[in-house]
């Protein structure tokens, strides 16, 4: 029901009253008379006053792929949980899934079709109708598709799994194009690299924490921003105390503490870049020790050879004793599991890195097993994954786009000129491109250099569809369904591209009117192909409980068999890591982590994600800079000083925060602040570390060497107040937060906690 | 019988111990700390569920934040052994509440289910209760906040939205409480069945760290999960019988 502000529902009343003329004074007063009189003669299905209404659907916050229940009262979203039906979230979800919320309610969101009437960034836009919007659009790709310059059209997307990605597909080979880019700033690059290295495929295995007995995690920060924190979090609680008999136990090797860091039993700080190197150095003691008998351990101890305990230990900065004991306890537990990603992933050796902890896997013979690593059958529903672009195809697109090779880009769901590197001249290189259209909800950094704006709706207003990946071991898809009526003139992304193909008289190839009709004819096909137990009904019984559950799977497994190629192992190793700059002019690493609450900055628009205080430190509102409290103490700085962080691609200022878990030649900085557009509550916020980023690109697989910059700090002199959660960090003696041996699980010692009972 | 009389008698009964045996329901959370991993996703399930307001910046500097639950977090150690330990802090529901003696007008009262209740219109913003109460939970309206349009169209219509000079805090979210017992009501059932009910905190904690239901019943999972050697109660020495209960953290 749209707003009636009181006034004019005082002018409703006066009319009613007088009961002649009241048509006019409706009409006049507010948009739709009928609805707001009356609301509902009869109700819609589906509607009750006072009684929930759950929708379950997708969340697409993150690319996760947790399912998601909504709450609506009255039509309108109250609530996000995690759907109990869902394989990846299992009625979980984290923060940033909740505040999906406020994107829907988000007040900054863009309520119907804009036209840039300026020049490009001056911020002058003016409404259009969805009509003038398309047809421009549609009338400029004509024009190409004709002239037979449809290749000059490209298309930058959020990562994305379901059918709509195949429509783009679909739109973009009927365009003639092949510069359709997925692009997601935190896609594991390097983690697929190594995958297809060592695997011969590019696809991510399942890793299942929940049975692992003890888990070595190189750098993946797997409860806070790694792959699918929502799923790992149920695994790892299981692990804790729900193994029978023992508690898992786990490692986090990772020069700044992360979340993850903090819940790990041992938390060790490898110099930056050498996780795979030391990685190599347990894999050598499993080799040389005899733990492995494998047919192969011949060629696996020349290919080690170079990595003895005490050469690494040289190199990692980390003592041969807890080399050898790493070792010796991750053959011994079973099973054991190493997982790699994150900021070890993200250096110049970063597919090495990953091969070598995948060397690991493979010699402690977890693979195929449970608390293993275990394989993912083929997705249902599409032929591959659509490709997801690199650091490298993107340096590709921008270049393009310099030699004015491009002369329509589409950008929906990404804002590269917020996460691209300053160095890259991302934005630069879009000022080159005759034309740009956005299609997204908000005025972002990037929407804002578009001529044509076209919005969609947010996920809770549209139809769509979602395959996990990687997945949860069996294949399993998601439907995501409107659970409101979308708030403003805004259209789906899908059905934006609908009709911009139906302009271009592309229907043999794309048939559908709209995304629903897209979606259903994909889920016919995947009925047909492998619908089970729903087939009795058809596929109209199919899909009204797939959309009621929300979730579909499979009890299929992966059958196959895996031998590794003796060239793999030869090929093993792990060159030094690079820095851009040079160690004497730049002294510090710069660790850039995602924030937990706002992402990669696609979430600071959401003040309840503002608000959280970040996990480790608090702090609310703002940027800050990590400094070891030895550094700190050594440059004379305390909380609160501001600091000028510069590297050799530019420099950014930001409050110390001393922080007792990080290397003291390492500075971390959290991403997601310092937009410069991007709605109210993000706007002039804190500072952006990807600008001072070096643009270096990871050799093997194209991704962003994102944690391979150095810096140096210099004190302005200047302070501010952090803007933080009260309280001192440390209980000085008060035992507030109690601990106990791992003994005393198994002991029975009384505790004082009376439980009186009653008869029921 | 003055009124006085009236109420020293009603106050002698009510903190009588075995008070509480008599009711239906003991409700208590456990939080076990080596699960928690200070995630955050309570905090905004909290948030979203009941209609905590978005302070802004400024009033956060001044310590004017509204959290029902928050995170603690105290390091222990320097580099490189530096750890640091989470602990979710909310309403810890005493049964000897501190605050509730010192409220001059029984805004904060505890009721039969065992929870700490505070009856907004009630409250006059003495804030003596946020004074007395040794966690530090209770948060004060200082100022009327504001939800800029469309937010409040997200606003949980089961809860009140709460105005300048009303204490509030953590209910154990009293209207799914409430939700629950109507639904076992419905089917002539006398009692709601464990994990029939759950705070939204307790809801989405993906580690499963929290725990929620009745201590009465002995084989509800909270039961269980404090009748083992890592249970506690944080600042136990005041004798507060707090209702939420914690599991020790495992350290090698």
């Amino acid at each position: 029901m749209p707003n009636i502000e009181r006034r004019d529902f005082l002018k409703l009343v006066g009319a009613g009253g007088v009961g002649v003329g009241a048509g006019y004074v409706l009409r006049e007063s507010i948009k739709h008379p009928k609805e707001n009189l009356i609301p509902h003669i009869v109700a819609p299905e589906e509607y009750s006053s006072g009684i929930a209404t759950w929708y379950n659907s997708v969340c697409s916050m993150c690319s996760s792929g947790c399912g998601i229940s909504v709450r609506t009262r009255e039509g309108r979203a109250k609530k996000i949980e995690g759907n109990p039906l869902h394989p990846v979230s299992q009625g979980k979800l984290c923060a940033i899934g909740q505040s999906g919320l406020q994107v829907l309610y988000n007040p900054d969101r863009l309520t119907g079709p804009l036209v840039q009437n300026g020049v490009r960034g001056s911020d002058s836009f003016a409404q259009i109708s969805w009509e003038e919007g398309l047809s421009s659009v549609a009338n400029r790709l004509e024009l190409l598709n004709a002239a037979g310059r449809g290749d000059r059209v490209a298309f930058l997307s959020e990562g994305m799994s379901g059918h709509l990605a195949q429509l783009l597909e679909l739109f973009m080979e009927q365009m003639g194009s092949d510069r359709l880019l997925h692009y997601d700033f935190d896609h594991p690059h390097s983690l697929y690299a190594a995958h297809q290295q060592f695997f011969g495929e590019k696809l991510l295995p399942y890793y299942d924490l929940k049975n692992a007995r003890y888990l070595l995690s190189f750098g993946a920060d797997f409860l806070g921003s790694w792959i699918s924190p929502v799923h790992h979090s149920i695994g790892f609680g299981h692990s804790r105390e729900g193994l029978s008999g023992a508690r898992g136990r786990f490692v986090q090797i990772e020069p700044r503490m992360s979340v993850t860091g903090a819940a790990a039993d041992e938390w060790i700080a490898a110099k930056p870049g050498t996780e795979g190197i030391l990685a190599l150095g347990i894999a050598h003691h499993l080799v040389a020790s005899g733990y492995y008998q494998g047919d192969d351990r011949n060629e696996w101890a020349v290919a080690l050879a170079d990595y003895s305990e005490n050469v690494v230990a040289g190199k990692t900065g980390i003592p041969v004793e807890t080399i050898t004991r790493l070792a010796d306890t991750f053959a011994s537990s079973e099973p054991s599991l190493a997982i790699g990603g994150g900021s070890a992933g993200n250096h110049s050796n970063g597919v090495e890195t990953l091969v070598a902890v995948n060397a690991l896997n493979y010699l402690v013979g977890n693979l195929g097993k449970p608390g293993g690593l275990v394989f993912n059958p083929a997705a249902a529903g599409q032929a591959s994954q659509p490709h997801q672009a690199s650091l490298r195809d993107m340096l590709a697109l921008a270049e393009d786009a310099r030699q004015g090779q491009i002369e329509v880009l589409v950008i929906n769901g990404v804002n590269p000129v917020f996460t691209m590197p300053n160095g890259t001249e991302f934005g630069e290189a879009l000022a080159q491109i005759p034309l740009i259209v956005s299609l997204s909800s908000f005025m972002d950094e990037t929407a804002a250099l578009a001529d044509v704006i076209l919005p969609s709706h947010t996920y809770l207003e549209s139809w769509g569809d979602s395959f996990p990946e990687p997945g949860v071991g069996i294949p399993t898809g998601s439907i995501s369904q409107p659970v409101v009526a979308p708030l403003y003139n805004t259209k789906a992304t899908g059905d934006t591209v609908l009709e911009l193909s139906q302009r271009l008289s592309f229907n043999e190839a794309i048939p559908w009117h709209d995304m629903e009709g897209c979606l259903k004819e994909g889920w016919r096909k995947i009925f047909s192909q492998r619908g089970g137990r729903a087939q009795a009904g058809g596929f109209d019984l199919f899909w009204r409980e797939l959309c009621k559950a929300g979730a579909w799977g499979e009890e299929a497994r992966f059958e196959g068999t895996y031998a590794l190629d003796k060239a793999v192992i030869a090929g093993i190793g792990v060159q030094d890591p690079e820095f851009s700059g040079s160690a004497d002019d730049y002294p510090f690493i710069l660790h850039p982590y995602l924030s937990m609450a706002l992402h990669d900055g696609s979430a600071a628009n959401l003040p309840w994600m503002q608000e959280l205080p970040d996990p480790m430190t608090s702090v609310v509102y703002g940027s800050w800079v990590e400094i070891n409290p030895s550094t700190a103490k050594k440059l004379g700085l305390v909380e609160g000083d501001l600091v000028d962080i510069e590297s050799i691609e530019g420099s950014i200022r930001a409050p110390v925060y001393v922080y007792p878990a990080i290397m003291p030649d390492v500075v971390a900085m959290p991403i997601g602040q310092g937009h410069t557009k991007f709605g109210r509550y993000a706007e002039n916020r804190g500072v952006n570390p990807i600008e001072i980023l070096s643009s270096r690109v990871e050799e093997h697989s194209g991704g962003f060497a994102s944690s391979a910059t150095r810096i140096k700090i210099t004190p302005t002199g200047d302070r501010v107040e952090i803007v933080k959660t009260g309280g001192n960090s440390r209980e000085l003696g008060r035992e507030i937060v109690q601990t106990t041996g791992e003994s005393a699980g198994t002991s029975a010692k009384l505790n004082s906690i009376p439980i009186t009972t009653v008869q029921t | 019988m003055s009124i006085l009389d009236r109420f020293a008698e009603s106050w002698r009964k009510y903190r009588k111990p075995g008070y509480y045996d008599e009711f239906d329901y003991h409700w208590t959370m456990s939080i076990d700390l080596d699960r928690c991993t200070g995630c955050g996703a309570c905090e905004t399930a909290c948030q979203a569920e009941n209609n905590l307001p978005i302070v802004g910046e400024k009033a956060f500097s001044q310590g004017r934040e509204v959290k029902w639950l928050r995170i603690e977090r105290y390091w222990e150690g320097e580099y490189p052994d530096a750890k640091l330990r989470f602990m979710p802090m909310l309403c810890q529901h005493c049964d000897s509440a501190p605050c509730e003696t010192v409220c001059p007008v029984t805004a904060t009262y505890h009721n039969q289910d065992g929870l700490n209740t505070q009856v907004y219109n009630r409250c006059i913003g003495t804030r003596s209760c946020a004074v007395y109460c040794p966690y530090e939970v209770r948060y004060f309206n200082y100022i009327d906040h504001k939800w800029d349009s469309p937010l409040d169209q997200q606003l949980n219509p089961d809860v009140t939205v709460r105005e300048k000079g009303v204490m509030e805090k953590c209910t154990f979210c009293i209207q799914r409480i409430r939700q629950a017992k109507d639904e076992a009501k419905d089917d002539g059932r006398r009692r709601v069945r464990d994990g029939e009910v759950q705070p939204a905190c307790v809801q989405t904690c993906a580690t499963g760290a929290m725990v929620f239901g009745d201590r009465k019943d002995p084989k509800s999972k909270v039961s269980k999960s404090i009748n083992g050697p890592r249970a506690y109660r944080v600042l136990d020495e005041l004798n507060t019988d707090s209702s939420v209960i914690y599991l020790k953290k495992v350290e090698a």
